[in-house]
């Protein structure tokens, strides 16, 4: 990966985005995936695609019944709406989100529809080289975080290909991104109690191992610290500080239990902050970090392009 | 058929150029038919004709036996030759304004076979006679099943799609309903698909349920309309309309047989099955083309006017539809549904727009490396059957259009790193061969390194295979060059949809390192496999492609072999392999002669450096000395062993071994040639074929055997001269000979 890491800085997210978009953000496990670029996808027509997407909804999910568009659908609401302020630079196209909502069968009149479903499509600080590229009838929102029945999920997928013809793909997190994602967790432990930091190895043993590792958030910092400071010295780079975190915390794993580490495979960080599994589901706890976090994801979406 | 007719007003101009004919043929029916009728008594038939079109209202039926009499008798003439125009005019006419009650309505219906045409303005009619009289249901219901039997019959179909809004009043109608949608299914164009119609549809559909057949015409609605409405067809429920035409079917056939036309072939399932094989068992089903579907949410601008014309490429059928459209094609909501289908790629082709070439691109790079590279759910190693379906539809859409698409080679140069060299072989080897033009800085990082690794590592096919491709490939670049590059114009386009452009040095440079590259795996490949023939057959087609570069291909450039496959080729031990060397080396002389004559004349023609024609030189002089002269040990020879040395090998007259009398591969053509031209010899003596006389027999002999690349070779290089006065081969003149000889052109030797 080609990823300048520079020292994640926490933004002041809360001046740019509504704090009620960022609730929406945070908190949930999001279910990941890289969409390739859309065609002629227009930030000024997310009403005419609400009304589309929730007449398919309507239409697939009774199959053999023709569904207007645009007509009253009593069981689907679909809101596409724009989270303002998530794209860093001006190459970025703004956020969109998706809401599908729907009232439960035996609900009385008054009760609010629930959102059963909902997914946003972001690029956040994208590689500008690569997104103007582009011709201008494409619209780059290669990070696609979904919530949900899986039926809808698929369901949305499937009108965003046929409507923008575009693919999704899974987007895992690999190991290189959920050690980053350790580290910078650890790392915000000075400003916020983060609790432990926790880590799940498998081992490729039979039958198959799987290490969970709990590290008190103190001695993580601790640990943190000093790579960081050893490294200042020798003036090296991000990433490499990252290599080296992780290296402290399987040397003392070794020390302890003569398992090394190394030869797993890491599935799952989490501590107070959030938590990030390899299979692409991440959740994040705090809007502090979520930039940087999302910059990343974007990324790693944007390295799955064809 | 049906679904064609509503798309284009031209595209049934066969059908009514036919009714033209028919309809004169017809006239001069008719002109025969009263001149009969000067000759004899009144025509029966006629005169039943007569009574139906002028028997007064209210005419009673029971005990009618003059209605009796009339209607066997145009039943008798329906039934065996069909009725004219006129006759179901008058006809139908009869029965549905109801003169004489709806008794005799299903009677008249029942006969209403068609020798050729029916006329429009009798359906259009009789439509009209359905509001205005009480027919009985059953009635109605046989009148339109009639109009769909007949549809394709019908002369021309533009009052009937007039009265469009008319007919489709009846789909409020329960029992009609079912036919009145399969006419409008008909019928229907994009100009009749309004939002009333629509919610017309949907209200009958909460009326009458989940109905085949209203879903059936609203599918054809969303194909043209797809903003106005949505739906999903489950898949049980792809069979299309119900055939309604039983009453008529075989009487129909019996009558156009008899009558010779084949008018129409009955009507032709009219709802096109859009997804046979929709039993994916798979998640992710990256390898499965998406559905030719149209566009749902049209640019702003376009979504007036103009886009009321455009004809989804889903409803193009045939070429000749294509070609009529071409201007207002409208391309479908997912590029990746024209990889299936010819007709589209043509269009895709013509268009060269590059949008939609980047659509096809992301889908078709997303769908390679899904399935390849990231294997999400156990790639082409757990689904083969698919993958290679995928890749064979890919590959032939590449030899459709002639050239690979962007992504697939961009997937193929991430995918040769990982590849085993086994799985799908074939395929992503014909992947490869379409690959195109490689700038010479990168090629080696892309395309020789992976290969090199692959080629050692792995069995004598995949070498073989490899090599072929790389002809492929080498073919595929000399004839984009020889069909682009300009002369005066050094600037190539890389292909044809990309803006990337390569010099003709460039290319020139490419080329040369694709040969050299070839050439260094054909040295070591013949080593590691033991000089096997087939391998060698393989790389001599490969020089057979190099050695025409300049005239076949016009591209200035000659590489000769390097010596690791023209020794193995010149000492192979079968004569096929040392034939195509010598016709190798006779097209290399060609093409070296005339590249030197063009030098001459054009100043600043290309240079062909001293060192290729030291090469060819050194080569052709072998060739000559071994075979001809029978001195394989002459001074200047690049492969040279101590004399001492092969004489500890025991071989008589080592320095003659290879001439074309002991040559491994001829040696048995020698003894045949031997035991032909002396049958009483007991004892068998092949240096006797070296006499003059012999001698030149003996080469007759071998040209008859098929040797065609020895014979250019021989006659082209050895002066007529020297062809009959070889008497003293053996002694050692000849060398000198032939050096002085004009057939080693000098010029060469530059």
């Amino acid at each position: 990966m080609n990823i300048c890491r520079k020292a994640p800085r926490s933004q002041n997210i809360t001046e740019k985005v509504k704090p009620e978009h960022l609730a929406l953000l945070v908190k949930t496990e999001w279910q990941l995936s890289y969409v390739t670029p859309l065609y002629q996808f227009r930030h000024t027509q997310l009403k005419t695609y609400a009304r589309q997407l929730s007449a398919f909804i309507a239409a697939e999910k009774q199959q053999g019944l023709a569904v207007e568009v645009g007509g009253l659908q009593n069981t689907f609401k679909v809101s596409f709406s724009v989270l303002q302020g998530l794209a860093e630079t001006n190459d970025d196209p703004e956020t969109v989100l998706i809401q599908v909502q729907s009232k439960p069968m035996f609900a009385r009149q008054e009760d609010p529809p629930k959102t059963v479903w909902s997914g946003w499509l972001s690029c956040i600080n994208g590689n500008p080289e690569y997104l103007q590229s582009l011709p201008k009838d494409f619209t780059c929102l290669p990070l696609f975080c979904s919530k949900g029945a899986e039926g809808l999920s698929s369901l949305v997928k499937s009108w965003l290909q046929r409507t923008f013809d575009c693919c999704f793909g899974p987007l895992d997190i690999n190991q290189t991104t959920l050690q980053w994602l350790a580290a910078l967790w650890t790392n915000c432990h000075m400003e916020t109690n983060i609790q432990k930091l926790k880590m799940i190895w498998t081992l490729p043993v039979v039958p198959p191992l799987q290490v969970t590792y709990t590290v008190d958030s103190d001695d993580a910092l601790e640990l943190w610290r000093s790579t960081r400071e050893s490294s200042a010295e020798k003036s090296r780079g991000a990433e490499d500080e990252v290599t080296r975190f992780m290296q402290g915390l399987m040397s003392h794993f070794y020390r302890h239990f003569r398992v090394d580490l190394s030869a797993g495979e890491l599935n799952q960080v989490s501590s107070a902050l959030g938590s990030a599994k390899l299979n692409g589901k991440i959740k994040i706890s705090s809007s502090r970090y979520l930039i940087s976090i999302f910059s990343l994801l974007t990324e790693c979406a944007l390295l799955k392009m064809p | 058929m049906a679904t064609l007719l509503n798309l284009s007003d031209s595209d049934h101009s066969g059908l009514s150029d036919q009714s033209v004919s028919t309809r004169s043929s017809n006239r001069s029916l008719r002109i025969a038919e009263q001149e009969r009728r000067k000759n004899e008594a009144e025509d029966p038939f006629v005169l039943a004709l007569k009574y139906f079109s002028e028997v007064e209202a209210g005419t009673p039926v029971t005990g009618n036996d003059e209605l009796e009499n009339n209607l066997v008798r145009v039943e008798k003439v329906a039934f065996s030759r069909g009725l004219s125009p006129e006759a179901i005019s008058i006809m139908l006419d009869f029965a549905m304004s109801l003169r004489m009650g709806s008794s005799p309505c299903a009677r008249v219906l029942k006969c209403l076979l068609p020798a050729s045409v029916v006329p429009q303005e009798a359906v259009v009619r009789a439509i009209v006679w359905l509001t205005v009289r009480k027919l009985p249901t059953s009635t109605q219901v046989l009148f339109i099943k009639w109009v769909l039997t007949v549809f394709d019959m019908i002369d021309a179909k533009d009052k009937l799609r007039a009265i469009y809004g008319f007919i489709f009043s009846f789909v409020t109608d329960e029992n009609l309903c079912p036919f009145i949608c399969h006419l409008l299914y008909l019928l229907t164009r994009k100009e009749n698909v309004r939002v009333f119609r629509v919610r017309k549809l949907l209200e009958q559909q909460s009326k009458l349920g989940r109905q085949p057949y209203l879903l059936y015409l609203l599918s054809l609605y969303k194909v043209f309309c797809p903003e106005l409405v949505t739906l999903s067809i489950p898949s049980r429920m792809k069979s299309g309309f119900k055939n309604h035409i039983s009453p008529w079917k075989s009487a129909l056939i019996g009558v156009q047989r008899r009558n010779g036309v084949q008018v129409a072939s009955g009507i032709s399932l009219a709802f096109a099955v859009r997804d046979k094989t929709a039993s994916r068992k798979r998640k992710h089903a990256h390898l499965e083309l998406p559905p030719l579907s149209p566009v749902t949410i049209k640019e702003p601008q376009a979504a007036q006017g103009s886009s009321r014309k455009l004809v989804p490429m889903q409803q193009v059928q045939s070429f000749a539809q294509l070609l009529q459209n071409m201007h207002r094609i409208e391309l479908p909501a997912q590029m990746g549904s024209l990889l299936g289908s010819s007709l589209a790629l043509q269009y895709l082709d013509c268009v060269q727009d590059e949008s939609a070439l980047l659509r096809l691109n992301f889908w078709l790079g997303y769908a390679l490396h899904e399935e390849f590279l990231f294997c999400s759910d156990g790639g082409a190693n757990k689904n083969p059957e698919e993958a290679l379906q995928f890749l064979n539809r890919l590959l032939s859409a590449q030899h459709f259009l002639q050239e690979g698409f962007n992504s697939s080679d961009a997937f193929l140069f991430k995918f040769l790193n990982v590849w085993d060299g086994s799985l799908l072989r074939p395929q992503i080897l014909g992947l490869l061969s379409n690959i195109p033009v490689i700038p010479s800085s990168q090629i080696k990082a892309l395309l020789f390194d992976p290969l090199m690794q692959l080629f050692f590592t792995s069995s004598l096919f995949f070498k073989c295979g490899l090599i072929e491709c790389l002809n492929h490939m080498l073919l595929k670049w000399l004839t984009w060059h020889s069909a682009y590059a300009l002369e005066d114009d050094l600037d190539i386009s890389l292909n044809s949809h990309t803006s990337i452009n390569i010099t003709l040095s460039g290319f020139k440079d490419s080329v040369m390192e694709l040969v050299h590259f070839v050439g260094r795996l054909a040295s070591l490949g013949l080593q590691l496999e033991g000089c096997h023939s087939l391998l060698l057959s393989f790389i001599l087609d490969f020089y057979e492609t190099v050695c025409d570069t300049f005239l076949k291909f016009g591209l200035p450039l000659v590489v000769m072999p390097p010596p690791g496959v023209f020794y193995p080729a010149f000492f192979a031990a079968d004569p096929i392999s040392v034939d195509r060397l010598a016709f190798i080396m006779h097209r290399y002389k060609v093409n070296l002669t005339s590249a030197k004559r063009q030098e001459k004349v054009t100043e600043q023609a290309f240079h062909i450096s001293r060192q290729t024609f030291r090469e060819f030189n050194r080569y052709q002089v072998f060739l000559v000395n071994c075979l001809w002269n029978s001195n394989m040990c002459y001074p200047e020879a690049e492969v040279r062993l101590s004399d001492e040395l092969l004489a500890q090998s025991g071989v008589p007259q080592f320095s003659t071994r290879f001439d074309l009398i002991h040559h491994p591969a001829f040696v048995s053509y020698a003894l045949d040639f031997h035991h032909k031209c002396w049958p009483g010899r007991k004892d068998t003596d092949l240096n006797s074929i070296k006499q003059t006389k012999p001698w030149s027999w003996y080469l007759e002999y071998l040209f008859t055997q098929g040797f065609d690349g020895l014979k250019d070779f021989l006659q082209n290089n050895i002066s007529r001269r020297v062809m009959m006065a070889g008497d003293r081969r053996e002694d050692g003149t000849q060398s000198q000979e032939l050096e002085s000889a004009p057939q080693i052109k000098q010029p060469l030797l530059s």
